[in-house]
């Protein structure tokens, strides 16, 4: 077996009094769709913004593709084609929608001002292949006809779609989605989960991703990483997880042995 | 209370050529200084209060380099520029991480240091008796632009190159602006405005976005400090009181955020009202009418929140979706 994409060992963030995350541990496959799940409170969120280089960890190492990216701003982390949604999504609400796509496009010469003076026919022709992609994306994920819309326009599902859209525009190897079926209509997020599942398979992506559908979670998932507390108490394949005793406790909380 | 004094009023002032050419030179002034800050809020969403701060920076360092150092006009103005725009990445590196309000409340600290540095360092400044003898060469200039103005009857308008020269750089810049907005960097720049995070997310370096407006807009602010140098012939703080950042903003408001065009308009809106009231007959003593000015361009800008918050040519839809 090959390398992990991604390695997490022993993460941890406390803040002020709280530990956040105590000791997270896992690791993502090349190529799989892996599962974040846990109680409410149990540090997923802080974990990737850890991961994703939002929030500075105690202790720990992250590891993408062999190379450590623990202490990295966020924006080396993205360009190492990592790539993550937030919960609460940050569609940029006054800009056109496909310029919230295109603005995702990387290695584009025209975003530097020295770029601009000096490679100007470089980043005119880059920015015809990043528009030509974007609408390519927004037709899969059936938004094209709001393409010149402001993104602040779309309803709640749409915007999740577009972060996910925009997220794909930065051509990555890994996506973090962080409760991607949240406040979405059941059809919406079907479309959602089926987009990943294409993108798994025919491009390789790997995804990552926070939810609390259990049922999303068992059926769409290669493995599932369960944390509780701030700690990763379990991992492997769903059916494992779901018998597992340390994840029944976690949820339905510990039995008291008399 | 009659209306007698109202009747009074005298609008000759609209008619003549050196009204006019006065306020355009001043309207033109501060559309310069304010497209910095069209920049920095409409574009980045980044709150400067501190642009007669960088207006001070490049007038005082050009003036400083012209009368003390010797050096050539046509040579201090890059120099001046060149640490205006250093100064701007000198207050963005350790305070553009803070929070807008929090930046906002840094930049105008910073130009009232700035501006009691101009007043108490008088060796190098003058302080309050101001700084002379930087504009011999503009005037040889001037002179010989206005020489070549006879043709069109303006041989006697001895404001009249500034107010040209003026209006030919914002035009310039404006353009040039204009044209940045619609390129890759433009969008990050809005990008930014609309949510940091998102645009770190998507592996573009937020901040030294935020650090290139910045010095883009001190550089503006020092411009429009040289025009306003020219204009006046001498330097004194008095000129860079915050009141001038504010001015800045009640143009930016009327004008419409997110464009440099309503800059423009903006600029000749409230210049036109601020230089017209100076006019104005009435029975009052000179500091009342010099009050009354202000209290003539606070009411503009409140029929223009009540009536079109958007300002003149800003963008409605871009305000509301503003979340």
């Amino acid at each position: 077996m090959t390398e992990p994409l991604l390695e997490v060992s022993d993460v941890a963030k406390q803040f002020g009094g709280i530990r956040a995350v105590d000791g997270a541990s896992f690791d993502v496959e090349r190529g799989s769709i892996t599962a974040l799940i846990g109680p409410n409170g149990a540090g997923k969120t802080t974990l990737f913004n850890i991961v994703t280089g939002f929030e500075r960890g105690d202790r720990g190492t992250i590891v993408l593709d062999g190379e450590r990216i623990d202490r990295r701003p966020p924006h080396t982390i993205a360009r190492r084609r990592m790539v993550r949604t937030f919960q609460i999504t940050k569609a940029l609400s006054a800009m056109p929608v496909i310029d919230n796509m295109a603005l995702a496009a990387p290695d584009q010469p025209g975003e530097h001002l020295t770029g601009l003076l000096l490679r100007a026919p470089v980043a005119r022709r880059r920015e015809k292949e990043v528009r030509e992609r974007a609408h390519e994306l927004l037709e899969v994920f059936g938004l094209s006809d709001k393409a010149e819309e402001y993104a602040g326009t779309l309803s709640g599902g749409q915007r999740k779609l577009l972060e996910l859209a925009r997220a794909l525009m930065v051509e990555p190897r890994l996506v973090l989605l962080d409760e991607p079926m949240a406040g979405v209509n059941p059809s919406l997020g079907r479309r959602l989960l089926d987009h990943m599942h294409e993108l798994c398979e025919r491009d390789g992506v790997t995804f990552l991703f926070i939810e609390h559908d259990m049922d999303v979670v068992m059926a769409h998932s290669d493995k599932v990483v369960v944390m509780a507390q701030g700690a990763t108490i379990a991992s492997g394949p769903p059916a494992q997880v779901r018998s597992d005793q340390a994840v029944i406790d976690a949820y339905l909380g510990a039995q008291v042995k008399a | 209370m009659t209306w007698a004094p109202f009747l009074a009023l005298s609008f000759e002032a609209f008619g003549s050529l050196d009204f006019w050419i006065g306020a355009m030179t001043l309207a033109g002034i501060y559309a310069i200084f304010t497209l910095g800050l069209q920049l920095n809020v409409g574009f980045t969403g980044v709150i400067n209060f501190g642009q007669a701060g960088f207006m001070a920076i490049g007038a005082y360092t050009m003036g400083i380099l012209v009368a003390d150092v010797g050096l050539s006009l046509w040579l201090a103005l890059p120099i001046a520029t060149l640490v205006t725009m250093a100064a701007g990445l000198l207050i963005g590196l350790p305070s553009l991480r803070l929070r807008a309000d929090y930046f906002a409340i840094v930049t105008i600290a910073f130009s009232e240091i700035i501006r009691y540095v101009a007043q108490n360092a008088r060796g190098l400044t003058g302080g309050n008796q101001g700084l002379l003898g930087f504009d011999s060469q503009w005037i040889d200039v001037s002179n010989a632009v206005q020489d070549g103005l006879a043709p069109v009857g303006l041989e006697d308008q001895f404001l009249a190159p500034l107010l040209i020269v003026t209006w030919l750089t914002l035009l310039v810049l404006a353009t040039a602006l204009r044209y940045l907005q619609g390129t890759p960097w433009g969008r990050v720049l809005r990008a930014v405005r609309e949510d940091e995070d998102a645009v770190r997310a998507l592996g573009k370096n937020a901040f030294a976005y935020k650090l290139q407006s910045i010095a883009i807009a001190a550089a503006l602010g020092a411009v429009a400090g040289y025009f306003l140098a020219l204009n006046l012939a001498f330097l004194n703080p008095n000129s860079f009181e915050p009141l001038y950042t504010f001015i800045g903003y009640a143009i930016l408001i009327l004008g419409g955020l997110a464009s440099f065009f309503g800059v423009i308009v903006g600029s000749v809106v409230v210049y036109t009202l601020l230089e017209a009231t100076r006019f104005l007959e009435l029975p009052l003593s000179a500091s009342q009418v010099a009050a009354l000015r202000f209290v003539v361009v606070g009411l503009v800008l409140i029929l223009l929140v009540a009536f079109r918050p958007q300002g003149i040519f800003g963008k409605r839809q871009e305000m509301v979706l503003g979340d």
